[in-house]
């Protein structure tokens, strides 16, 4: 493409070890997911694998993407997995809290705070690659339908947790495919990213 | 049938048309059922509680007081609830209401209710059926699937939980917490079960999952299980004499939470939840703005309440706050503090204070207590200078003490410095009358300010001058050396004292007074140390005016000794010392001096150990034999090394398997021992000597010499020696005895004879009693077979039976011939009959003779052959046949008469050589040879060779009686003749005493 310049993140040597300081970070993230996940099964006796319905929507996945669209693609995934988790996190501690913080409270806690981490990191890939911050995905719209019951409460809260738990592991994976210099490839529309609404 | 229905608009209505309206009801009613008088009953209404599952059923007429009420499950049918009851009624409506509870869930499924009524054994017609549609009902709408929802129950309790499943589903399992449940099924897609005695849930509620085999769709339910509030210790005080504080424990975990389910309280009807939602915190408290005096807790959640109550007058809980904006004045030995109090009302109130001071040096807690009416500020005595304090306070009220406040925050301050304390001295002089004056390192406590030097005066009291300048020592130095030959040459030899000050920042110290004189050394008495350890006691000294010093010090260093001592005041007669220095297996010298202006006074001296060990050399140590002794010498054990009081040293011999204590050495002085006449018994030996020096706690490892005994033969000699004379004083012993005795003797062993009573001319003259040999006791003497030597065998015929004739009756005329030697003395052998040791009497003479071992005895005196049985070469005496007297008779008038042919001394206690088988001619002309070469002791040898001498004193076999020792048949002369002139003259004595 005419025109295009390549440059590493942030144009130095440290920069080049971005994508796998991110790989790194959503591996820790799905480490400290799967063990949220156990505790939450182990709390509520949830022995079978109750749900697999799914929460987060993106474009499938697809080996025409290139590195920015697959950056895009788990970025914007991990931002609604945060808006989901703040959802459940906060609703779960209102109707099912109020008692002793334990294991499994400071593992979520734990989990909250490093989800922004990463998404944090792949926005700067992202805004290496694209060159702009203005084609960073948004979840402004995006709507939480918190269930009434408390059993489909619960049941909203670990699907929300195995959202996180499969999107920290795409995106460790994502990332460690990528190469370690991130190569801008020019302005890219949203809208044209948005067209696909295909769920994946 | 005509029905009329009611609404509850009918209130609308008229009251005269209400009239016509039962008018015709009842006209209808009447009519129907005009042979019971009971009327149908009319408007069935349900109410459903969905939360409390009750079925409120009302209804109108009956004519009855009782109804019989049915309940079915609307879809299979089924019976769920059919009794009489008596419903209330509202006399004003005439409306019937009876309330029914539900096991499940009313949603669960639909139930139909039918009502008729009942007087006694007359009913009327069912009622209209009326249903409750369930949430399983085709057009029903709701989402939720699982009931009950969201239930809160206490411990305990049961609960049923329905499931209803979407069209075309079919139910797998119903799990409760991860169990599976049994199932019941209600309807088409509705199934339930119960839980029972439910365990109280976890923060979250337990779960009650319905799974349809198809994965994808999943139902469920949360409970909560838990208990009702039960709090505890509600009281209420105040802290700013105005508004009431309420505090209490919450009591049980309720095991509910959260704002929905968790425990809600009330004071007085204040809500007081919002403070106290915190679930870690056991106590709960409630501000209300004015002092009620009573007071009531309200706790209350889902399951329950309870109530506390609690009454007091303000005056009796108060409870300060804490201290506020302390602040302190320091001084070197006190310090001012004072404080704020948030309430200006505590200014009238009477207030007890504790204050707490740490020393920051040795974090040491100090508590002291204060007291005053709106008390704000307290003086701080008794601090030590140059010392970091913090402190703190907390208040109550002094009258009706309820509680002590808060403490205050800590606050932190340093006391001024001031001048040291005067260190303390002493002096420690060698034996060269050098030495250095020395002092104890002034602790934190004691320098009362960083110290910056010591200095040290040399003073004359006499003079009352410095004899030389102020030495001035860093503060890390605490000695100074000393000569006191030196010292005496600038002292014109006047008394000398040694001044120690120590400076800070604040001054110098008082001084130090050591005086520099020499003492003379005491004798030293043991001590033993105790626990408390050396306790030392002493008569007071009234020179002692400044009091005394008790010094101690390793008693074996030789120089510059790193010396310890304490001061003690005057009057003190004890004291127990004490040292973390101490250390075991080291010798102390505790030395007392008095104090007085003048000089310094050793009074007493002890030694000791506070543990004594075995010492921990071993002996230079050295053997020799001396003649029959063995000499052990050794060296003294340096006293360093002795580690206790030597008690002496234990001397031990090990031979091979045996480690003997031989002596105890009890003086630790004595640096010998000799083992007299060790060597006596002992042809040649190594032998070993162990000598171990022993303290109270035990023995060292000794120390140990070899020594080689060489042959003591003079020793041999001696004993030889010794026991020949032993048996000649025996043998004088008993002669003598036996004369001295010799009636007895006679009595005993040669009894009178009594004289046989004959009945024809029997000669009655006294006369030895001749006795012809027996035959049959004859002893074969030995022959070679290829020789008949039975003409040449001599045959000793013992005593007899006179009855026993019958032997000797055939060779009577031989026994004429016999010489008259064979006389009969009263033979005082045993009278046992001799028994062979084995079983076989040949075999038992022979064992006899060459057995090695064998019992022998002292017989006394024997002069009758007539037991005796010679022993004959066994294949000579094969050989033997009946003897033949008159060849006996050809060896002249000595009748038997055994071979004398010398022979040499080897051969007497053996058998006879084969060069003696080979000879028989030899053997027989020399006539019989017994085999144990003694002397066959018929009368006629004992004529021959000396009479009885030879068996005199010899032992014989218990067994056989035969004399064992060789005799010396090969005697010298001089022998024979001695024993012979013995044997007359007993044979005299004994003659002479025969009656």
């Amino acid at each position: 493409m005419a025109g295009r310049s390549t440059r590493g993140i942030n144009g130095s040597n440290g920069s080049r070890t971005a994508p796998a300081r991110a790989a790194a970070l959503a591996d820790l993230l799905h480490y400290e997911c799967s063990t949220l996940l156990e505790l939450f099964r182990k709390k509520e006796n949830f022995t079978e694998d109750v749900t697999d319905r799914r929460l987060v929507s993106v474009p499938p996945p697809s080996s025409q993407l290139d590195t920015r669209d697959k950056l895009w693609r788990i970025h914007s995934a991990l931002l609604q997995c945060q808006k989901l988790l703040e959802k459940a996190v906060a609703k779960e501690e209102e109707e099912l809290g109020g008692g002793k913080k334990g294991k499994y409270e400071n593992k979520r806690k734990l989990v909250k705070e490093r989800l922004p981490l990463l998404i944090l990191s792949t926005g700067e890939l992202l805004k290496a690659a694209e060159g702009t911050t203005s084609l960073t995905p948004s979840v402004e719209g995006l709507e939480v339908n918190v269930p009434t019951g408390l059993l489909d409460l619960k049941l909203w809260v670990y699907r929300v947790y195995k959202e996180v738990n499969y999107w920290s592991k795409t995106a460790a994976n994502t990332l460690k495919e990528l190469p370690s210099v991130i190569v801008k490839e020019g302005a890219r529309t949203t809208r044209a990213r948005n067209r696909r609404s295909t769920r994946r | 049938m005509a029905h009329l229905s009611l609404t509850p608009t009918s209130k609308l209505i008229s009251s005269g048309f209400v009239w016509l309206l039962w008018i015709v009801l009842g006209f209808s009613t009447s009519h129907t059922h005009a042979d019971t008088g009971l009327t149908v009953p009319q408007r069935v209404t349900l109410s459903p509680n969905w939360y409390t599952q009750e079925l409120s059923i009302s209804w109108l007429g009956g004519g009855a007081t009782t109804f019989e009420l049915i309940i079915l499950r609307t879809e299979f049918n089924e019976t769920v609830f059919y009794e009489t009851v008596s419903p209330t009624v509202n006399k004003v409506s005439g409306l019937h209401q009876w309330t029914w509870t539900s096991v499940n869930p009313l949603e669960c499924t639909s139930l139909s209710v039918k009502i008729r009524s009942r007087d006694g054994h007359t009913t009327s017609e069912w009622s209209q059926t009326e249903t409750l549609q369930g949430n399983d009902h085709p057009n029903s709408e709701q989402r939720v699937k699982v009931f009950p929802q969201d239930k809160v129950l206490p411990v305990g309790a049961n609960i049923t939980f329905c499931c209803i499943l979407d069209e075309g589903l079919v139910l797998d399992k119903l799990k409760y917490d991860g169990n599976t449940t049994s199932v019941t099924r209600l309807s088409r897609r509705t199934y339930s079960t119960t839980v029972f005695n439910l365990v109280a849930s976890r923060q979250s509620g337990s779960n009650m999952l319905c799974l349809p085999e198809d994965k994808e769709k999943l139902y469920g339910a949360v409970v909560f299980v838990g208990y009702p509030p039960l709090p505890i210790d509600f009281k209420c005080e105040t802290h700013d004499l105005r508004s009431a504080v309420c505090q209490w424990g919450k009591g049980r975990d309720t095991h509910l939470y959260g704002s929905q389910r968790g425990t809600r309280y009330f004071v007085n009807n204040r809500d007081c939840s919002e403070v106290n939602q915190d679930v870690g915190q056991k106590e709960a408290t409630c501000t209300l703005d004015t002092w009620e005096g009573n007071w009531t807790l309200v706790a209350k959640n889902l399951l329950g309440q309870y109530s506390l109550t609690d009454t007091a007058e303000l005056s009796h809980r108060v409870c300060p706050v804490a201290p506020d904006l302390l602040s302190v004045v320091a001084d070197a030995w006190n310090a001012s503090l004072s404080w704020h109090w948030k309430y200006d009302s505590y200014s009238s109130l009477a207030l007890v204070c504790q204050v707490e001071i740490t020393a920051t040096e040795d974090e040491k807690l100090i508590k002291r207590v204060f007291s005053g009416v709106g008390l704000r500020s307290v003086f701080l005595s008794d601090l030590y200078p140059d010392e970091h304090y913090s402190v703190k306070v907390r208040c109550g009220a002094q009258q009706n003490f309820w509680k002590w406040g808060n403490w205050s925050k800590l606050s932190s301050f340093k006391t001024k410095t001031y001048v040291p304390d005067t260190p303390d001295a002493w002096i420690w002089l060698n034996t060269d009358n050098t030495g250095k004056v020395i002092w104890k390192p002034l602790t934190r406590r004691q320098s009362h300010g960083k110290l910056t030097q010591y200095e040290v005066f040399l003073w004359s009291p006499e003079e009352n001058r410095a004899l030389a300048p102020a030495v001035t020592l860093p503060p890390n130095n605490w000695s100074m050396p000393v000569n006191l030959t030196e010292i005496a040459f600038f002292s014109n030899n006047g008394s000398v004292v040694a001044k120690v000050t120590a400076r800070n920042d604040a001054g110098s110290s008082p001084p130090a007074r050591v005086h520099l004189t020499s003492v003379e050394p005491l004798a030293a008495p043991r001590i033993v140390y105790t626990d408390q350890g050396f306790p030392l006691f002493w008569e007071n000294n009234a020179n002692a005016t400044c009091g005394y010093v008790v010094e101690w010090l390793d008693a074996f260093c030789p120089q510059d000794c790193p010396v310890e001592w304490i001061k003690l005041p005057a009057g003190t007669t004890n004291v127990s010392i004490e040292s973390a220095t101490f250390q075991p297996g080291v010798r102390y010298n505790l030395s007392l001096y008095s104090c007085s202006s003048d000089a310094r006074e050793l009074l007493k001296r002890w030694q000791g150990y506070t543990q004594e060990l075995v010492p921990s050399v071993a002996l230079t140590l050295s053997a020799s034999q001396q003649n029959a002794d063995i000499l052990l010498t050794w060296k003294e054990i340096p006293l360093v090394n002795r580690r206790g009081f030597l008690l002496g040293y234990n001397i031990y011999n090990s031979t091979g398997y045996q480690f003997k204590l031989l002596e105890n050495v009890s003086d630790p002085e004595t640096m010998s021992y000799t083992a007299k006449d060790f060597a006596k018994g002992f042809i040649k030996g190594t032998f070993k000597f162990t000598v171990k020096a022993y303290t109270a706690a035990g023995e060292n490892t000794g120390t140990t010499a070899t020594v080689t005994i060489e042959p003591y033969t003079d020793w041999l000699i001696l004993e030889i020696l010794t026991s020949l004379g032993l048996v000649t004083l025996l043998l004088a012993i008993v002669t003598f005895t036996c004369y001295k005795k010799r009636k007895w003797v006679k009595k005993a062993f040669y009894p009178d004879i009594p004289e046989p009573k004959l009945p024809s001319d029997w000669p009655r003259t006294r006369g030895p009693l001749d006795v012809k040999p027996s035959p049959h006791s004859m002893v074969c003497v030995v022959e070679t077979p290829e020789y008949d030597c039975i003409k040449d065998m001599l045959v000793a015929i013992p005593e007899e039976d006179e009855d026993d004739a019958g032997q000797g009756i055939g060779d009577e005329s031989v026994d004429t011939d016999e010489p008259t030697s064979l006389r009969y003395y009263n033979q005082m052998v045993d009278e046992r009959p001799i028994r062979p040791r084995f079983p076989d009497s040949s075999a038992s003479s022979i064992s006899s003779m060459s057995s090695a071992h064998t019992d022998v005895t002292y017989t006394g005196i024997q002069t009758s052959g007539s037991s005796l049985v010679l022993q004959l070469d066994p294949q000579g005496s094969s050989e033997c046949h009946q003897p033949q007297l008159d060849r006996l008779v050809s060896y002249g008038g000595g009748g038997y008469r055994p071979q004398m042919q010398p022979r040499a001394p080897s051969d007497d206690m053996d058998l006879p050589s084969p060069e003696s088988f080979l000879e028989p001619q030899a053997a027989c002309s020399g006539g019989y040879k017994p085999q144990g070469s003694w002397q066959l002791d018929s009368p006629v040898d004992a004529a021959e060779m000396g009479s009885l001498a030879p068996s005199l004193g010899s032992p014989t076999s218990v067994a056989s009686t035969q004399f064992l020792l060789p005799d010396g048949e090969e005697n010298t002369g001089e022998k024979r003749q001695l024993s012979s002139s013995a044997a007359s003259w007993l044979t005299n004595l004994l003659s002479s005493t025969k009656p």
